[in-house]
């Protein structure tokens, strides 16, 4: 029961958080994404953290999902929450495509592949005119406002939405972490060979939690779409500010563990933000450049990442509190 | 005459990775409640022969049956349930987990059953190191104590067939002989075992019966005591 109580304290500050903010706003837009990022690392943390393959290419799947949902709205009229499920079984059929061949390869070999699978979905949605727009984008169409339709006046429902999905998505990366699957999944990550010989089915197991995560982080494709109203194929299928960026918050926040996503997302979405805010008016791709040194003085000064701060500071207070 | 169904029956077996063969034409016979070493020099193929047992090894043809049951229609995984307990090469141990979790993985695919706290008594009491580290993460044992993890969580299983691989390879000589004193506790418990060793004194000490094998090929056969006395055998391996 204890355990509940910050968990219970976390979700109802963030809760409240958008309340505060101006409603028409910068932040709330801000707030929003920051979430969104934060359920996507937690998406790639699975295939990230619990099967230790570093993927370079959950923008395939996250454009999928976005797309998916935008061309049955635009074409039949479906609403995007059906769209969501939709985008989430292709994106699962192709996590599952790529993942067959690339699950054998350990380490860089992995992550140079997923990044080439990633850029040739975005090669693809750019020649694919017929289905996609092509280069042009898509807007999601303008319906009267309503849950039922997923269509919204202003950022407040779309900042709720987007916490809901991070805690479902938190919920079912701590379900597999703590389960069966969490446990062969470590047996794996620490030793594969030793996993295979007491009856591990080690592709099995991959090959699973690859589907899982592309389904999840396609799913999260139609809630971004819902909030950009307009993408092309070079937003959400890229490489850099998708794909690497899911992986850069999960890295950074650290991964492996159900914080480590959130607290990257809250680090590297407003700080990225921020810096652009107060630089890009004076002299632009400084905000890139002072946001690059930030990154590396983290990564330096945590390796881990953020969630051994809050270890760190459990431990100090555990000593204070002996101390008094 | 009444023949009873051989444990293991390798005939005519050819193994290998990529295009290459690595085993040519092995075979090899064991009844239930043997104990047989393989023996040989580095990269002769011991390893690759209880790999290709186990599945681990992508390129198998020839005869490969386990208790009557074709090992090569069956995948890695299934392999540990049929009752074949693969103790690989170097000190495979799960690092961060505990003794306790290292061996309670070892009966993974015996999931129903309810004795695996027993069998993790028997385990303590052939290793009382084990009992001592129960709680220590194993990364953190010496490499003798990881061995004994890793034979232990082998034997959670309750195999019909124990496989060993180099289970000595880089200890210190009172760890291997305390290992060996463990092996011939767990085949007189009824366990068979099929034992590759580099050294080939302390195998045929051990083992009954045994195979020589030398770039891929079995050479020479037969019981410990013959191979012992065997001038090849002593020239080539005991370095008599």
């Amino acid at each position: 029961m204890k355990r509940w109580i910050p968990i219970a304290v976390i979700v109802l500050a963030a809760a409240a958080v958008p309340l505060l903010l101006n409603p028409t706003g910068y932040w709330i837009r801000v707030f929003t994404f920051t979430l969104l990022f934060a359920a996507m690392a937690q998406a790639w943390n699975l295939i990230g953290g619990l099967a230790n393959q570093l993927s370079l290419g959950h923008a395939a799947f996250f454009g999928i999902g976005a797309y998916t949902s935008t061309i049955l709205l635009l074409k039949f009229g479906i609403s995007p929450w059906l769209g969501m499920f939709a985008g989430g079984a292709l994106g699962g059929v192709a996590a599952l495509i790529i993942a067959i061949p690339t699950m054998r390869l350990q380490g860089h070999y992995f992550a140079l592949a997923t990044l080439a699978f990633g850029e040739v979905a975005r090669v693809i949605a750019n020649v694919w005119t017929s289905l996609t727009g092509g280069p042009v984008g898509l807007s999601v169409p303008f319906v009267p406002p309503g849950f039922a339709a997923y269509s919204f006046k202003q950022l407040l429902p779309h900042a709720y939405i987007a916490l809901i999905a991070l805690i479902i998505v938190t919920a079912i990366f701590e379900v597999i972490r703590r389960g069966a699957m969490g446990y062969r999944l470590r047996a794996i990550r620490e030793n594969a060979a030793a996993a295979e010989v007491i009856g591990i089915d080690t592709t099995k197991v991959k090959l699973q939690t690859a589907v899982i995560s592309g389904v999840l982080i396609a799913m999260l494709g139609t809630l971004y779409a819902q909030v950009a109203v307009f993408f092309d194929p070079d937003t959400v299928f890229n490489a850099m500010s998708i794909s690497i960026r899911v992986a850069l918050i999960a890295i950074i926040g650290g991964v492996g563990t159900a914080i480590g996503p959130i607290l990257g997302a809250l680090f590297i979405v407003p700080v990225e933000e921020l810096m652009n805010d107060l630089f890009s008016a004076g002299a632009a791709g400084l905000s890139q450049l002072i946001f690059g040194v930030i990154l590396i003085v983290v990564i330096l000064w945590r390796p881990r990442g953020l969630v051994t701060v809050i270890e760190a500071l459990r431990t100090w207070l555990r000593g204070k509190g002996a101390q008094s | 005459m009444t023949t009873s169904q051989p444990l293991l029956e390798i005939k005519r077996l050819n193994a290998g990775y990529g295009g290459i063969d690595v085993l040519h034409d092995i075979d090899i016979e064991m009844r239930e409640g043997e104990f047989v070493c393989i023996i040989g020099a580095n990269t002769a193929g011991k390893s690759t022969i209880l790999r290709a047992i186990s599945r681990l090894v992508p390129r198998v043809r020839g005869t490969l049956r386990f208790n009557g049951v074709d090992l090569t229609e069956r995948a890695a995984h299934e392999v540990p349930s049929l009752g074949i307990a693969h103790v690989p090469e170097g000190r495979h141990v799960f690092p961060d987990m505990s003794v306790e979790e290292n061996l309670m993985l070892g009966a993974f695919t015996a999931r129903a059953s309810s004795d695996l706290q027993q069998r993790m008594e028997r385990i303590f009491d052939l290793f009382p190191r084990t009992r001592e580290r129960r709680s220590q993460l194993a990364g953190t044992l010496s490499g003798g104590e990881q061995q004994m993890v890793a034979v232990g969580r082998a034997l959670m299983l309750q195999p019909k067939l124990l496989l060993l691989d180099e289970p000595s390879h880089g200890l210190a000589p009172k760890v291997v002989e305390e290992m060996h004193d463990a092996f011939v506790k767990i085949h007189r418990g009824g366990t068979s075992i099929l034992l590759v060793e580099q050294s080939v004194g302390l195998a045929l000490d051990v083992a009954a019966r045994g195979y020589v094998l030398d770039s891929g090929r079995i050479t020479l056969q037969g019981a410990s005591a013959e191979l012992n006395e065997n001038p090849a055998v002593r020239a080539a391996y005991l370095g008599i």
